[in-house]
């Protein structure tokens, strides 16, 4: 063959001058076999792009996204509503589907793989919206009701609550199912939208202060959180207040 | 001791950057841990490098260069600490696919996986991050015509694995 390996490659990339690239074309019109060789680059250049085309729709973990997006004393996390939005429209109308919820766990900056299989079907503590991941169930109530620190065995419990700076209010939480799981929810509207859900460690006394939160929840508190948690009273003026957002307060 | 802030710009132009990054990440280690702390690894040295970087050069061939070197680095590190590289999790590596479309994926993953390290390069950088040779030969720091051999090669290793294209 007149031409080398090499050529046709450089002439499929589109990397060849005029020149070289004129003969190569006269090559392709009086030899078939030169045609299919520039052909098969073509085409394995088109595979090996396409191969890796999935992860840039996959959504950027938030330990990577926080890092970029603000120096790094103050990181801000920003696994919010944009990126539960993609799930969400991703998952399909019969529910998350595995591959979902592997990269919702994947997402949740150490990548922790949850027990989340069992928690699908009509009692479970989360739901896929066009909006993200709400609460559902036990999980929602105690996000709405529950005062921080009451504590009730096996069922949600509320952690702490604070506002992010938007304003809106957030809870960590912890719930049994499989694993112990913790995480933290911001009302968003009506609901609560889940941010970051990770396994817990389960103390022995089955007690589970903020400390014992994964460092993936706490992380996520420290760069939402605006100011200090609430204390009791105003936990409870809040909840009683329905969870609305109240104006900003000029400092 | 404090670095000076890199600039916001820089910071945004990285935060676009993020998934492509990813990608790249994703064929030189064959693995989505390793892919993501080696992304980790590269926007913190680039946050701290960020003088280094003229606003006018592509962000991309430069942050491609920075984890090219830090994943060299990485290797030699492992080899001196003498760990088996884990097997790649090449489930994991696919994004939304129609099962067919996931099938050649992952069958073209796997080849990928095993072509040598610097044929590896060459073909992450021209055919799926879209560097001409000139980018990459540059960001390698090797001639053009090596690049050339080691993306030719490389693409008949995978032509050969992957079986004829219909």
């Amino acid at each position: 063959m007149k031409f080398s390996d090499e050529m046709l490659m450089a002439y499929a990339d589109g990397e060849l001058d005029l020149v070289t690239r004129a003969e190569i074309e006269a090559g392709m019109a009086a030899d078939p076999e030169v045609s299919r060789a520039v052909e098969r680059h073509r085409a394995l250049a088109v595979k090996v792009k396409a191969a890796y085309q999935g992860v840039l729709d996959e959504p950027v973990p938030a330990s990577l996204a926080s890092l970029a997006a603000a120096p790094v004393a103050a990181p801000v996390v920003s696994l919010g509503a944009e990126r539960a939005a993609r799930f969400a429209r991703k998952a399909s109308s019969f529910g998350w589907g595995y591959p979902q919820w592997a990269a919702l766990a994947a997402s949740l900056a150490l990548g922790i793989m949850v027990g989340v299989l069992v928690m699908r079907g009509p009692d479970a503590p989360f739901t896929g919206t066009s909006g993200g991941l709400m609460a559902r169930g036990e999980l929602e109530t105690a996000l709405t009701q529950q005062l921080a620190g009451s504590m009730g065995t096996g069922a949600p419990q509320v952690g702490f609550t604070f506002r992010d700076r938007s304003g809106a209010y957030c809870r960590t939480f912890h719930l049994q199912r499989e694993a112990p799981l913790a995480g933290l929810a911001c009302r968003a509207g009506e609901e609560w939208r889940v941010q970051v859900l990770a396994a817990a460690t389960e103390r022995a006394d089955g007690l589970r202060p903020a400390a014992a939160m994964p460092m993936a929840v706490l992380q996520a508190v420290d760069a939402a959180i605006d100011g200090e948690p609430l204390d009791a009273q105003a936990e409870k003026a809040a909840r009683d207040a329905g969870w609305q957002a109240p104006p900003d307060v000029a400092e | 001791m404090s670095t000076p802030t890199p600039p916001d710009d820089l910071r945004d132009q990285l935060g676009e950057l993020l998934p492509r990054l990813r990608r790249f990440a994703r064929v030189i280690t064959r693995n989505v841990q390793d892919a993501d702390d080696l992304v980790q690894t590269a926007v913190e040295k680039a946050l701290a490098r960020a003088a280094q970087w003229r606003p006018e050069s592509r962000l991309d061939s430069w942050m491609y260069g920075i984890m090219k070197n830090a994943w060299i680095d990485e290797i030699r590190a492992r080899r001196r600490r003498e760990r088996v590289h884990a097997p790649p999790e090449a489930g994991e590596a696919v994004g939304d696919a129609s099962a067919h479309a996931r099938d050649i994926a992952l069958s073209v993953q796997a080849a990928m996986e095993r072509l040598p390290e610097e044929q590896r390069l060459a073909v992450a950088l021209v055919l799926v991050e879209g560097q001409s040779y000139k980018e990459a030969a540059e960001l390698l720091g090797i001639p053009i015509g090596t690049l050339m051999s080691r993306l030719a090669r490389g693409r008949a290793a995978l032509q050969d694995m992957l079986g004829e294209v219909q």
